[in-house]
């Protein structure tokens, strides 16, 4: 079965690339969300195997969307997606739960590999 | 993961802990409660056996585990049951057979017998246990052993461990390194991810970096972690390699900085220090540079560029080749870290009391010269337990080296019977060696160094380590080989020393060059005192002999060209001389002329030139031609006493 994915991002640009890359790899994206506060929501929702999420949104952020998404699954794999510079904010997220992360700009198969990788992962 | 390029690494590092063990197990026999001794033979086998077991060296490893069982049974019962230093110097014997089957790529010998014999038995006793402290091995241990206290079985213990040994703890201390890609980002991050995966599969003891310095942001290439885990090292290696951006992940244990284990080994490889490799490269780099100047200067005829380009050129390559001869450099203990077993094996089988000393052994030497050190040392060490060294009483032997100049000393004592000329001279009469009135010629000193004639032992007895005479000759011969020299003094019934003179390396010598009946020749600047001009009136001739007057000294003049067979040159108002000086004497070596000093890289002569006594070597000149380089040293004992066993009658027609 393929791996079902959850993408947050406020950018529909960054939103289209990455749907674009999950699905050339196999992946089925289950929802799109563009906010913090909508991850949350839609986790509930569809209860994919892998999110990705922005860090920098509108209304509720990344790393609190990441926070209220780990109170409601402890299990969940969250991959965050930052910018380069953001290194503080990817450590409070991986301190926060994050499982992996990746930095904007990425390639292709880095992407697919972070996700294959966390997705293999207990 | 591909091990093999670990292999040398290993191979040089096992050395090293095998020495130490050695070192240490020698120790512990003379303070059997040591319980600090014992701890750290109990890290040295851990870390052979960490060491093997990530090699995949089963049998390696399990005799490194088997060892480790046995100390940790004997610290847990408070003391070393008799007989049991035997086994473990086995056991140590044993792993060193295993090292050198994994060196020549052979298979690793079999150990049945030695995991079958019964180890002493030891009940285990309460140990406390402290706070485990960041960096403190001795706690690490101590938590280690309350782990085999209470140890089980478990189904996934190694497999590598259980076919052959008792069930292994449930968990195991070892250090784990996890080396990220060069183009991971956030690293910070990354460590802690590594950091959360370990916390997973156990207990991290100490980490480098450090959570808090990693929460501040402080990223690192690498993260490093004493890790207390049942989990088996090849899962551990699979859940890490699977966090994105992780490059390498290796079990292998890190050097301690205790100041013990310094520097590299005498075989293979040699470790270099980075900063002294960036340093090469940066001259290499400079280098580069000037030979674009110097291109340019000679496309554009500029010859006051070429020379300036000339001179810094010739400038960076002596600070290379300064360079590259540091990084030969390796320390004295490396070889001599075997001495003080032997010593202590010599003392027992010869029932006799002896203490060992050293000293200077971070006194750095050319690899090559350490290698071929190796058996001298093990030689006059032998003799001095053996011959020196008086049955019944405190006996103490010491090898202490330091560096002089370009040059090191190292000396061997003993504080035994000592050597007595006149004995000496006597017993070389009896034996044939020399007659009577060339004897009573040996000053004391030449006397000492009959000892090294072939054929000629002071030994009353043999026995089957020394004593047959053979060895003496050897070590000195060896020590030439290498361009020193050996001294002895000795004084009777306070002890012997003999001491080795060695250069610091030697690929690149510095050479006096001479003519002599119309050849150039060479020199090597070591064996030079100085070198001085003689007006022919001050010669003055006893038979065939001559002599000059030197300050307050009475030097006897040696013309190079009939030491050589060489057609003599014409008869000059003033003579070159170069000054020798051998041990205890000086000689003036009658040259033609003197053409000056240089660098000269040597290159060993083949058969059948290297026959030719005195001929050490030669180098190739600016134009192309072939210089031999002579060491004057066994050309001008010829003209003393002592090695009248091999030229008689050039002794005769002498005297």
């Amino acid at each position: 079965m393929a791996l079902r994915v959850l993408i947050v991002d406020d950018a529909l640009f960054m939103r289209n690339m990455l749907k674009d890359i999950c699905v050339r790899a196999g992946f089925e994206v289950v929802a799109e969300g563009d906010n913090g506060e909508a991850a949350l929501e839609l986790f509930r929702e569809h209860r994919p195997d892998l999110v990705t999420m922005d860090i920098v949104m509108p209304k509720r952020s990344g790393i609190e969307a990441l926070q209220d998404i780990m109170v409601e699954d402890p299990q969940a794999k969250v991959v965050m997606v930052s910018a380069l510079g953001q290194d503080s904010l990817v450590l409070e997220a991986v301190e926060a739960g994050a499982r992996d992360f990746i930095v904007k700009p990425f390639k292709e198969e880095k992407v697919i590999d972070v996700i294959r990788r966390v997705a293999s992962r207990a | 993961m591909d091990m093999s390029r670990y292999r040398e690494l290993f191979l040089s590092e096992t050395r090293e802990h095998l020495n130490q063990m050695g070192r240490l197990l020698v120790a512990l026999e003379q303070e059997p409660s040591a319980r600090e001794t014992i701890d750290a033979l109990f890290r040295e086998a851990h870390s052979v056996k960490g060491m093997a077991a990530s090699m995949g060296y089963e049998r390696t490893a399990a005799l490194a585990h088997h060892l480790e069982d046995m100390l940790d049974g004997f610290r847990r019962g408070g003391g070393m049951p008799d007989g049991t230093i035997d086994q473990l110097l086995a056991g140590l014997d044993l792993l060193e057979g295993l090292l050198e089957d994994l060196q020549a790529d052979r298979q690793e010998r079999d150990i049945a017998a030695f995991l079958a014999a019964p180890a002493e038995a030891v009940t285990p006793i309460a140990v406390a246990t402290g706070n485990p402290d960041e960096g403190d091995l001795e706690l690490l241990e101590v938590i280690e052993i309350e782990d085999a206290g209470q140890r089980e079985t478990v189904s996934e213990a190694p497999a590598l461990t259980a076919v052959t040994l008792p069930p292994p703890p449930v968990s195991t201390v070892f250090q784990v390194t996890v080396i990220l890609a060069e183009d991971a980002t956030a690293p910070a991050a990354r460590g802690l991810l590594i950091l959360r995966e370990l916390e997973r599969a156990g207990e991290i003891i100490n980490a480098t970096p450090t959570k808090e310095t990693l929460r501040q942001g402080g990223g690192c290439p690498r993260v490093q972690a004493w890790l207390r885990t049942a989990v088996p090292k090849p899962r551990l290696e699979e859940s890490l390699r699977a966090i994105a951006d992780v490059d390498k992940v290796l079990f292998v244990d890190d050097r301690r900085t205790d100041g013990s284990r310094r520097g590299g080994e005498a075989g293979r490889s040699v470790r270099v220090r980075t900063d002294l490799l960036d340093l090469v490269v940066n001259l290499t780099g400079e280098l580069l540079t000037r030979r674009f100047m110097l291109q340019r200067a000679a496309t554009e005829r500029d010859w006051a560029e070429l020379d300036a380009a000339l001179e810094q050129t010739t400038r960076l390559i002596d600070e290379l080749h300064h360079q590259a001869l540091q990084a030969r450099l390796v320390p004295l203990e490396n070889v001599a870290g075997r001495l003080p077993r032997m010593v202590r094996d010599l003392a027992r089988k010869t029932g006799k009391q002896v203490e060992f000393r050293m000293t200077g052994g971070g006194v750095g030497l050319d690899r090559l010269i350490l290698e071929e050190l190796s058996d001298p040392l093990v030689h006059l060490l032998r003799n001095a337990v053996d011959h020196g060294i008086e049955a019944g009483k405190p006996g103490e032997v010491s090898v202490a080296a330091r560096r002089e100049k370009d040059q090191v000393l190292i000396e061997i004592s003993d504080n035994g019977r000592g050597m007595d000329p006149q004995e000496l001279r006597q017993k070389a009469v009896a034996r044939g060696i020399l007659a009577p009135e060339q004897a009573a010629l040996l000053s004391d000193r030449e006397a000492l160094m009959l000892v090294c004639v072939p054929g000629f032992s002071t030994a009353r007895e043999v026995t089957d380590t020394s004593g047959r005479g053979v060895g003496m000759d050897v070590v000195k011969s060896a020590v030439e080989k290498l361009g020193g020299t050996l001294d002895i003094q000795s004084v009777v019934g306070s002890g012997t020393c003999f001491q080795l003179r060695l250069p610091l390396s030697m690929a690149i010598i510095r050479i006096l060059l001479v003519s002599c009946g119309g050849h150039p020749l060479a020199i090597p600047l070591t064996r030079v005192q100085r070198t001085l001009e003689l007006p022919s009136g001050e010669v003055r001739s006893v038979g065939h002999r001559h002599f000059f007057q030197l300050d307050e000294e009475e030097v006897e003049l040696v013309a190079l060209d009939s030491l050589l067979g060489l057609v003599g040159g014409a008869a000059a108002d003033t003579l070159c001389v170069v000054l020798i000086e051998l041990p205890g004497r000086l000689v003036g070596l009658q040259v033609d002329s003197l053409l000056g000093q240089r660098d000269a890289f040597v290159k060993n002569l083949g058969f059948p030139l290297d026959r030719l006594p005195g001929m050490s070597g030669a180098t190739v000149q600016g134009n192309g031609s072939v210089l031999f380089i002579i060491d004057p040293h066994p050309l001008l004992e010829g003209q003393s006493a002592v090695s009248l066993s091999r030229s008689k009658e050039t002794f005769d027609a002498l005297s």
